[in-house]
């Protein structure tokens, strides 16, 4: 069977592996064959609420097997998927619901109040889906999962050039772009990833990351193509369960950001397990200092470790061979096989190595454009060598060396990368500014051992007002995802301005904790 | 015998307690917490502030607290804690 859409990834492998495991969260233990019956119901269960070929279906769910369900039963019903981060404050979840037109909405029955909220500003949402509980009139996840399937061929057959996903992203001008990407798209990236990586039917991965997040999602996608077990986590939290799940579940690969293996490598007693079967490390979304990457291979010392670099616009670029973690440890490596890469000038020419210039990158895991944004997308995307052919700029500088390994040199916007997400300050500040009594507002990143970048809010205030830093990270942390909320806020007189008086960041960045003179 | 072997269950507690109110419950105002109220449930913390939590326990009690041992169960709660901390002591 070829498998040319994602849902033909589930289904082959529920043919070939009907008992192995599929999907594990906590007590809850899918086998290919169960995964696939609840996958048929559920998408049976959507086409009776109205959910037709080329509709959107919003997953906001945290990490759990009925996520698994929610997105393959979109597939199967020949809609696309949304993956929203399940902690998205109502504002931010309204907008995300009405601009990807979603017809449907599933969510954890616990966060029911956010999600029926945000539902009321998202005019084409005629559902919201509950997990583990009903929400309004709509029937549960559980129970739709339990409708007849429909017989083969009862709705029209989904195509590899049909679309099966809008990933939204942090912009830099604070408001997320949603990338809407093919089958045909998903599965290229997803195969180049298996070869370099040597992913196989009988890995047993551990996501901890957020399948709301490219870099998890694909874990996913990724298990469920090669008939992989794929066991979820929420995060770092407890990272005892993390430890008890590698142990008791020998898992082979685990894909993590550097927060992840901050937490990890200071764990007391992780160094003297033996973990015989973990082979494959990964890392991506930020990169991991030259000392990180050696106290990682210490503590798990049977695997090698992938670095990777990407971006949601094609989801991966680049990785680094392990063999050349040695010679050349802070370099992200070559383009992912099937693809190419090149860095231009500001006229657009193609530089020699040592250079410094844009990462531009071709293939077919480029995304089709930006939902709803033809200006956005016109930026990004740029006509390639044939007719129909497009290249996408990274926007973000990059140099290669005499042998074409690449180099991340720097972005070429301000957005901060904080435990591996994307933080646009505009969209912070913007939050700031809501509140009574701020002036100025002005939201930078600063190197943090932990977190790759740390969220510092600086703030003045309107005269005769007197703030509260606690007071204002409570009014972020009501309205932001939890990854956005400043770590840090510091109360100024005046922020410093640069020559033609726009706030100078470079010089609130490289102020770190210490407020300027005279701020109090 | 020094102040930390001194320290009873319940002033454990109320030292847990006060150290969870002054970093983290100021975000939650009006927010009761009981002794076995879940703390990650309740959004009262995330994954960075067990983070803090776990160094705070092993500086503050001179304990040293094993990977597999930081689980929802031994710090999921306040009461949870300070009955994981009077084990380690024990």
């Amino acid at each position: 069977m070829n498998a040319r859409t994602l849902d033909d990834d589930l289904r082959r492998s529920a043919a070939q592996h009907a008992d192995r495991t599929a999907v594990v969260y906590g007590d809850r233990r899918l086998t290919y064959a169960e995964l696939d019956r609840a996958v048929d119901g559920f998408a049976a269960g959507l086409r009776q609420l109205g959910v037709r070929r080329g509709d959107r279906v919003a997953v906001v769910l945290p990490n759990c097997v009925e996520t698994a369900i929610a997105i393959y039963g979109a597939l199967r019903a020949g809609a696309a998927f949304t993956p929203l981060n399940a902690t998205a404050k109502e504002e931010k979840l309204a907008y995300l619901l009405e601009h990807s037109g979603s017809a449907v909405a599933v969510a954890d029955a616990r966060n029911s109040h956010t999600v029926q909220n945000a539902a009321i500003r998202a005019p084409e949402l005629q559902h919201v889906v509950g997990v583990g509980g009903q929400i309004g009139d709509t029937p549960s996840l559980e129970e739709l999962c339990e409708t007849p399937p429909d017989p083969p061929g009862a709705y029209p057959q989904t195509m590899d050039v049909d679309l099966a996903s809008i990933i939204y992203t942090s912009g830099s001008t604070g408001v997320p772009k949603g990338v809407a990407f093919l089958h045909r798209n998903m599965t290229f990236v997803s195969d180049s990833i298996i070869e370099y990586l040597g992913l196989r039917g009988d890995d047993r991965i551990l996501c901890v990351l957020p399948l709301s997040h490219t870099y998890g999602l694909y874990h996913l996608i990724m298990a469920m193509r090669v008939g992989a077990t794929l066991v979820l986590e929420r995060g770092v939290t407890f990272p005892g369960r993390v430890v008890q799940a590698l142990v008791d579940e020998k898992i082979t690969v685990l894909p993590g950001v550097p927060t992840v293996w901050q937490v990890l490598i200071n764990l007391e007693g992780l160094a003297d397990r033996e973990l015989p079967h973990l082979r494959l490390l990964t890392n991506a979304g930020a990169a991991l200092s030259v000392a990180r990457v050696q106290a990682v291979r210490k503590v798990f010392n049977n695997a090698v470790l992938f670095s990777m670099y990407g971006q949601t616009e094609c989801k991966r670029v680049c990785y680094l061979p392990p063999d050349q973690l040695d010679v050349r440890p802070d370099s992200v490596g070559i383009p992912i096989p099937g693809t190419e890469v090149w860095i231009e000038n500001e006229h657009g020419e193609r530089v020699g190595p040592g250079e410094v210039g844009e990462l531009i990158i071709r293939g077919d895991h480029v995304m089709q454009g930006y939902w709803k944004d033809a200006e956005a997308t016109a930026k990004k995307l740029k006509p390639g060598r044939w007719p129909g052919d497009r290249v996408l700029r990274s926007g973000d500088l990059f140099r290669q060396d005499e042998e074409g390994y690449l180099y991340f040199v720097g972005r070429s916007d301000d957005i901060i990368k904080s435990r591996g997400e994307k933080v646009a300050p505009k969209e912070v500040e913007e939050v700031l500014y809501l509140y009574e009594g701020v002036r100025e507002a002005a939201v930078v990143g600063v190197d943090d051992e932990l977190l790759g970048q740390a969220i510092v809010a600086h703030v003045s205030a309107e005269e005769g007002v007197e703030l509260d830093p606690k007071l204002l990270r409570r009014h972020c942390a009501e309205r932001l995802e939890d990854f956005m909320v400043p770590g840090k806020v510091v109360i100024h007189d005046d922020l410093p301005k640069t020559d033609n008086g726009k706030l100078d960041k470079l010089a609130l960045a490289a102020m770190r904790d210490r407020p300027a003179v005279g701020a109090r | 015998m020094s102040n930390v072997e001194q320290t009873t269950g319940s002033a454990i507690k109320a030292e847990i307690r006060a150290y969870i109110e002054e970093n983290f419950l100021y975000m939650h105002p009006g927010l009761e917490v009981s002794d076995e109220d879940n703390l990650l449930a309740l959004g009262v913390m995330d994954s960075l502030s067990f983070v803090e939590l776990v160094e705070e326990v092993q500086e503050r009690y001179g304990i040293s607290v094993q990977d597999v041992e930081i689980t929802e169960e031994n710090f999921g709660s306040i009461g949870a804690l300070t009955r994981y901390i009077e084990g380690k002591k024990a």
